[in-house]
């Protein structure tokens, strides 16, 4: 199937470029990504009204945003101003981490279908689904436990509820590519679709709390929520949770890197004929892998009810897209999800602070998240730029895409990657 | 040659087709189902007025239905003509739900800003046109994953078009504008069932026109003929002395103009952009990919095909006011598991060769 393959030839030639080539890549995309979203700040700025004393002032032109002051706001104001003094824990820097946590999860679930070679675009459905089931487990769990008890028994239970629902929805796609050939990426957006059609319908039914004009189930006890150490209980991040999703990123790298399972996932991403010529069962991998990706994608839901939200509610926001970024932000490696999850959890918490400074609005953070994805998605384009600047001595860049021989050059210099050593 | 690209435009429910399709092939299996499902839906509908077969037999043979699943095919069944010239040309456009997005956004605001309807609508394409070609420099000069490239340009314009309404209305749903209003053929448009055709908006023409037009350059032209074998033999077609990239950046620029058509279509229908969650193109640039995946390529496949989507979406519109059992929450997902049961039945589609492969010239 075309999109798998394409899925392989990406690796293929992430597998080709060297650990330091992918960081370097990654972090112009990032840095292009904020410059282009200082452009379109500027441009929002000359399109909205304001008095001229709220205007800002570069090269003689008025501007109603300020992208140096929203660019301020987004990083250091995510991290709670550690300048400006008077940090506490309790304030951004813990909606920082709380977005992280989900985040990684997120991240994750996409990252560990990208390995097997699938484009999982589900993780948003997956989440909503294992969310609503954690939240209906959960307080179902609740009459029967309670207190300190409750907590440790409540939260991982949630957590295990939130990932085998999450699992069977992943599965779905799974059977479907398997078995039918359908091909994952409409699938898994069509199902994104259903899922979220169906938890309205449940809970403005059946789950609904009859007390709550919203479409919401009945609001867990706070035992049945990650309890807070360390940091407030303001902006509902939980350590626990962040060591959880620390546990993950360790978990999913062993499971890639040391096991016979991620050999399987790994070879059939890169290689899919040779997998089956040395007898991986590629139906089966591809069910297992969107299995546990979807299961991932369900503890996101999980936390997001247990942490967040202390209720299921419709509107779920987009984590699962966010999930695509870090995931392909980190190169789809476990280890690079965390710092890619920390990356652009400082986007998101900053965007709420950047609304608040400048009344630019939060759907910023949806264009960068875009912005990311289109700019690692195009290596060759920093290649070009990079020889350009290095090559002084010889003719002008010429006009062709340059051939991928440079980057297969450069891998030689750096095997320090842990993930891509055999073909 | 002859067996690859003769197979490819072949109208799903013509029989005797080719020996390459098998006479059994899922398409056509759903074809006839649909039409042996509907006759006897109709048979059962005139023999029991009464029962829930003639509530629905009166929903399917209602002229409104045939008007409303007309509107609502002009977006999807533009995003799939514009899908089949990029892919066809080598270039999976994955990206055509993020072109309904930006054009239906920018119709409205140029239609706000200037006055003028027809204006809006061009402001539209435009707009749809330039992230198409964003993607195709992207894609065919700096050789992105084609598929990542395409989220890529659907997260941005998901992005970008809340934002700009945010910061041009305060929200995410612009304000209302004029309509384009609805031409009505004098005659024909009285004809009972049929007479919708002739009393609809004019995009609607327009998309049978388009249709037409893509149909007759695939079969009829050289630019048809480059952009097959720029998808199928691009080897062959630069051997031939065509450069594959132009052919490549003006198929994947033509789903930029034709997405734009319909995204501008769909907002400027309505008066308004509504951008709250997937925004008001909600999944149809996905659904238009399954359309023309069904639609094996063919244009007028791919519009038979979004036609068999949108009258199933317009019948469920229906049935959510007559209040028939379902509650409406779940009425409304019916077109997505439409899409993946179709997808699941078709399955395995013979996309074009070369398709999602970057081509490089051996010149240059």
């Amino acid at each position: 199937m075309s999109v798998g393959d394409r899925a392989r030839d990406v690796l293929a030639r992430l597998a080709n470029a060297s650990a330091t080539e992918r960081i370097l890549i990654s972090t112009a995309a990032l840095l292009l990504s904020i410059l282009v979203g200082a452009v379109l700040v500027l441009v929002a700025g000359r399109m909205t009204a304001c008095t001229p004393n709220e205007a800002v002032y570069y090269f003689g032109t008025g501007f109603c945003y300020d992208p140096i002051l929203v660019f301020d706001r987004l990083f250091l104001g995510a991290l709670g101003d550690p300048l400006s003094g008077g940090w506490s824990p309790d304030g951004q820097f813990s909606v920082t981490l709380r977005e992280t946590t989900l985040l990684i999860f997120a991240g994750l679930s996409v990252a560990l279908a990208f390995r097997a070679g699938i484009f999982n675009i589900g993780t948003q459905g997956q989440m909503v689904v294992g969310a609503l089931a954690t939240a209906v487990a959960v307080l179902w769990g609740a009459t029967l436990v309670s207190g300190v008890l409750g907590t440790v028994v409540l939260v991982p239970f949630g957590i295990l509820v939130g990932a085998v629902f999450g699992g069977l929805y992943g599965a779905i796609p799974g059977f479907l590519k398997a078995y039918a050939d359908a091909n994952e990426v409409i699938t898994t957006i069509m199902l994104n679709f259903i899922a979220t059609g169906v938890t309205l319908y449940l809970v403005s039914g059946v789950f609904k709390d009859p007390e709550s004009a919203a479409n919401q189930t009945v609001p867990l006890p706070e035992y049945a929520q990650f309890p807070t150490v360390l940091f407030g209980g303001r902006q509902d991040f939980s350590l626990v949770a962040l060591f959880f999703g620390l546990l993950a990123i360790a978990g999913l790298y062993y499971l890639l890197e040391h096991t016979a399972f991620g050999y399987d996932v790994r070879t059939s991403g890169i290689q899919p004929e040779a997998a089956e010529y040395s007898g991986v069962d590629a139906p089966r991998t591809v069910v297992a892998s969107l299995t546990l990706s979807g299961a991932l994608g369900g503890v996101a839901g999980a936390m997001y009810v247990m942490m967040i939200l202390g209720t299921f509610q419709t509107g779920v926001p987009s984590y699962g897209f966010d999930g695509i970024t870090v995931s392909i932000l980190a190169g789809n490696n476990p280890l690079g999800v965390g710092i890619a999850a920390l990356l652009f959890g400082v986007l998101k918490s900053g965007t709420t602070v950047v609304q608040f400074a400048t009344d630019v609005p939060p759907q910023l953070v949806g264009v960068l998240r875009g912005l990311i994805i289109l700019f690692v998605a195009m290596p060759e384009f920093f290649r070009l730029v990079g020889k350009r600047i290095t090559d002084t001595g010889s003719r002008a860049v010429a006009t062709d895409g340059g051939r991928p021989e440079p980057a297969a050059g450069s891998s030689g210099t750096s095997g320090d990657d842990g993930g891509e050593s055999d073909e | 040659m002859s067996d690859a690209t003769g197979s490819a435009p072949e109208e799903p429910r013509r029989d005797e087709s080719d020996g390459l399709l098998d006479t059994h092939s899922p398409r056509k299996i759903v074809a006839w189902a649909t039409v042996g499902g509907l006759a006897v839906l109709l048979a059962a509908g005139a023999l029991f007025p009464d029962s829930l077969a003639g509530t629905l037999s009166d929903v399917i043979t209602s002229r409104n239905t045939l008007a409303s699943a007309l509107r609502l095919s002009v977006p999807i069944a533009f995003a799939a003509l514009g899908g089949i010239f990029a892919e066809k040309s080598g270039v999976i456009n994955i990206g055509l739900e993020g072109l309904l997005i930006i054009s239906a956004f920018t119709a409205v605001y140029v239609t706000d800003v200037t006055g003028g309807v027809w204006l809006g609508f061009g402001g539209g394409i435009i707009a749809s046109t330039l992230l198409a070609a964003l993607f195709a420099v992207v894609t065919i000069r700096f050789r992105a994953d084609q598929i990542i490239a395409g989220l890529a340009v659907w997260l941005i314009a998901l992005g970008l078009a809340p934002f700009a309404s945010q910061v041009i209305y305060g929200g995410p749903n612009t304000s209302t504008v004029p309509t384009i209003g609805a031409i009505s053929v004098p005659v024909l448009s009285e004809i009972p069932f049929f007479g919708a055709l002739f009393s609809a908006s004019p995009s609607v023409y327009l998309l049978f026109l388009a249709v037409a037009l893509s149909w007759y350059v695939f079969e009829r032209t050289s630019f048809g003929r480059w952009i097959r074998a720029s998808g199928e033999n691009p080897k062959a077609l630069d051997t031939a002395g065509v450069n594959v990239a132009h052919v490549r950046y003006a198929a994947v620029l033509l789903s930029g103009v034709l997405s734009g058509m319909g995204g501008a279509a769909l907002s400027l229908d309505l008066g308004q952009f509504t951008g709250n969650g997937p925004t008001m193109v909600n999944g149809k640039g996905f659904i238009a990919i399954v359309a023309y995946l069904f639609g094996n390529y063919n244009p007028i496949g791919a519009f038979l095909s979004t036609m068999l989507f949108a009258g199933l979406d317009a019948i469920q519109t229906a049935l959510q006011l007559q209040g028939i059992g379902v509650p409406r929450q779940l009425i409304r997902i019916t077109p997505f598991v439409i899409v993946i049961v179709i997808l699941a039945l078709v399955g395995r589609t013979r996309t074009p060769e070369a398709a999602g492969e970057y081509y490089e010239s051996g010149e240059e």
